[in-house]
């Protein structure tokens, strides 16, 4: 809800994504922000940022898919694969430029998604999300016995550096410009796409989709739409990764890296590509955590050995997605529109 | 030809080994409405639940085994206290993300209870396989095999024959149909995992029985899938001829396409036939059709 005194007077400003002027003006500040950060803090955190945009192109995809289409997807990190390996391979074998090679991975990768997506012809619900369970054992299989000429097999794809007019960005600044450029294209057009017919379609189509087909709405290929969009977000990531990591191997898109894209959404809020970008940052940052406090914490104590650290890093994902699940299901998203309510209105109850 | 019975024998008893692991999954589909992903950790679990009664512990295996299966028990009532119980009512969507959550969940549970490295798991039913002339049969797939053709059967009485099955089967079929008949949700739902958890630890036993155990061995849940999509998520006996379908085909795939187009046919085969299914066909051979309203 606006806070007191905001009324929209015009369907377009109705619609508007910056309802107040203080909403602008954090929006600048974070901009602003987010440009000057490789001159404020070290190349650990740069790195670790950079990650964190990459997986958010990821994760706003899945948001799309999953959140506002309501398609249980299993197989987002096979979707990035595919893109990954298709960047990857087209930047080596024909050296074609990076701002051709990542979008051809998005597409390659809508397409795997699409083909997935399809089923939904047949089949609804939970059935549709074994399909994308079988989507990453297909990738695997596909990447490891095709010629490894083609996509490198078990030995993965090493790349060169992308080049921007002569600019060698191998460094975390230059690299980490790229991510911003790209995630903050692909964020934009997730909040165009949520608001717009078909995001209001995948609403409709994941409240109820018996319904939304009485209503009109073309059922199959809305969610057909929403594996394209969200496998497109994919891909884009993958090329993204593919730049930044500049090696690609198969054991980086594996069904617990799906998992943890659904953690961060389920963490995040469904339904809201804010709400995946915190989850994003959340769920990072405690990974990051436990990496890097875990090993000081098994030294102090002594009868631990290294691989709790493995082995905590999964009872805290597992638990945490139980726990949100039980005690607050529309994730932190939800749990701030009502800390932002009460503050609004403040000082009545409502 | 000697070879292609060897095959098929085999392909068939590994087939009834997948239908006791997804047995585990239909019992908790079909009393619960809950798509089971963790099933493969179940097994991981119930597995190293034996090794360390009978191998850490030193206990004998009459007395280790049973009660393995009432730690399973345990252990899937825990389960349903700690998550499920607080879910009746919420979608079934929040239930199985749920269990997604309860894959990873109890794999670090059994990372930190028992570890990574390969542990040995008991031999309980004889190494030395049955030689019928030049048929070989492994014995612990043969008696498994019995167990699970004697289990499948049984469960399935239950579920259509006796009242509580009945009960159960209106759980799956709406939780808020059942709930206005008197019907208890909860209850139902936690007999779900109770046998969940025990069909999974006797698949452990069947599986893992002489060779070694470490938490990987739960590809085997994903594997089963494929069969009880077949047979129907809900039909408890078709299981059984589903599981040998997907054996046999798969057994027959490692042995004459493997060496054609160079492995791993076999471990992508039953995704195939999962996806072929869910195109063609997806309520399965036997599995329920329903008719939708709003």
């Amino acid at each position: 809800m606006d806070p007191a005194g905001v009324f929209a007077t015009t369907y377009q400003r109705d619609q508007a994504l910056i309802r107040t002027r203080a909403q602008a003006i954090g929006l600048l500040l974070f901009i602003a922000l987010m440009l000057l950060l490789p001159q404020l803090v070290g190349s650990r955190l740069m790195a670790m940022v950079s990650v964190m945009l990459i997986t958010a192109v990821v994760v706003v995809g899945l948001q799309i898919n999953t959140g506002h289409a309501g398609q249980v997807n299993l197989g987002q990190a096979a979707f990035m694969g595919v893109g990954a390996y298709t960047s990857g391979a087209l930047a080596l074998k024909f050296g074609l430029p990076f701002w051709v090679t990542i979008p051809l991975g998005g597409v390659s990768a809508a397409v795997f998604g699409f083909v997935f997506g399809l089923s939904a012809v047949r089949i609804k619900g939970f059935y549709l999300a074994l399909t994308t369970i079988a989507a990453q054992f297909l990738f695997h299989f596909m990447i490891l016995n095709l010629p490894s000429s083609w996509m490198g097999g078990s030995n993965g794809l090493s790349i060169e550096p992308a080049t921007f007019f002569g600019h060698r960005m191998a460094d975390d600044v230059s690299i980490y410009y790229l991510c911003l450029a790209v995630a903050s294209i692909m964020i934009f057009g997730a909040y165009g796409i949520t608001r717009s017919r078909h995001g209001r379609a995948f609403v409709a189509v994941r409240d109820d989709d018996v319904a939304s087909g009485m209503m009109g709405i073309d059922v199959v290929r809305t969610k057909a739409t929403a594996f394209l969009v969200g496998a497109f977000y994919a891909g884009i990531g993958g090329g993204l990764w593919t730049y930044y990591v500049r090696f690609v191997a198969v054991d980086q898109f594996t069904l617990l890296h799906s998992i943890w894209f659904i953690a961060m959404i389920i963490v995040g809020g469904m339904g809201s590509v804010t709400g995946a970008l915190i989850g994003v940052v959340v769920i990072k940052l405690a990974q990051e955590g436990i990496t890097t406090l875990g090993p000081t914490v098994v030294e102090k104590i002594p009868f631990l050995s290294g691989d709790v650290v493995f082995a905590a890093m999964n009872v805290f994902l597992g638990g945490i997605i139980a726990a949100f699940l039980i005690f607050e299901p529309r994730g932190l998203m939800h749990r701030w529109n009502i800390v932002k309510r009460s503050y609004r209105l403040w000082p009545f109850p409502y | 030809m000697i070879d292609f019975v060897n095959y098929l024998i085999s392909g068939a008893l590994i087939g009834l080994l997948y239908s006791l692991i997804a047995m585990g999954f239909v019992v908790i589909y079909r009393a619960s409405k809950v798509f089971n992903f963790a099933q493969g950790e179940l097994v991981v679990f119930g597995g190293f639940v034996v090794w360390w009664l009978v191998v850490h512990l030193g206990l004998p295996l009459y007395v280790g085994l049973p009660l393995a299966f009432v730690c399973a028990a345990a252990f899937g009532l825990l389960i349903e206290r700690v998550f499920f119980s607080r879910l009746v009512g919420e979608s079934v969507f929040a239930m199985v993300m749920v269990t997604i959550g309860l894959l990873i969940l109890i794999r670090g549970v059994v990372l930190v209870l028992f570890g990574p490295q390969v542990r040995p798991f008991p031999i309980i039913f004889p190494l030395e396989p049955i030689m019928i002339g030049d048929i070989f049969i492994p014995r612990s797939l043969l008696y498994g095999g019995v167990l699970t053709v004697i289990t499948g059967l049984s469960l399935s009485w239950f579920f259509n024959r006796t009242r509580p099955g009945l009960k159960m089967t209106a759980v799956a079929e709406d939780h808020q149909v059942a709930l206005s008949l008197g019907i208890s949700v909860r209850s139902s739902i936690a007999f779900a995992w109770i046998l969940g958890t025990v069909l999974s630890t006797l698949g452990a036993v069947i599986y893992l029985s002489g060779k070694s155990l470490n938490f990987l061995a739960s590809d085997i849940g994903l594997t089963a899938l494929p069969v009880a999509l077949l047979a129907g998520l809900e039909s408890i006996a078709g299981l059984l001829i589903a599981g040998i379908i997907v054996g046999v085909v798969q057994g027959l795939a490692v042995a004459y396409l493997d060496p054609l187009v160079g492995g791993a046919v076999g471990s992508i085969l039953p995704f195939v036939i999962m996806l072929g299914i869910l195109f063609i066909r997806p309520t399965g051979m036997f599995g329920w059709k329903t008719i939708e309203r709003v």
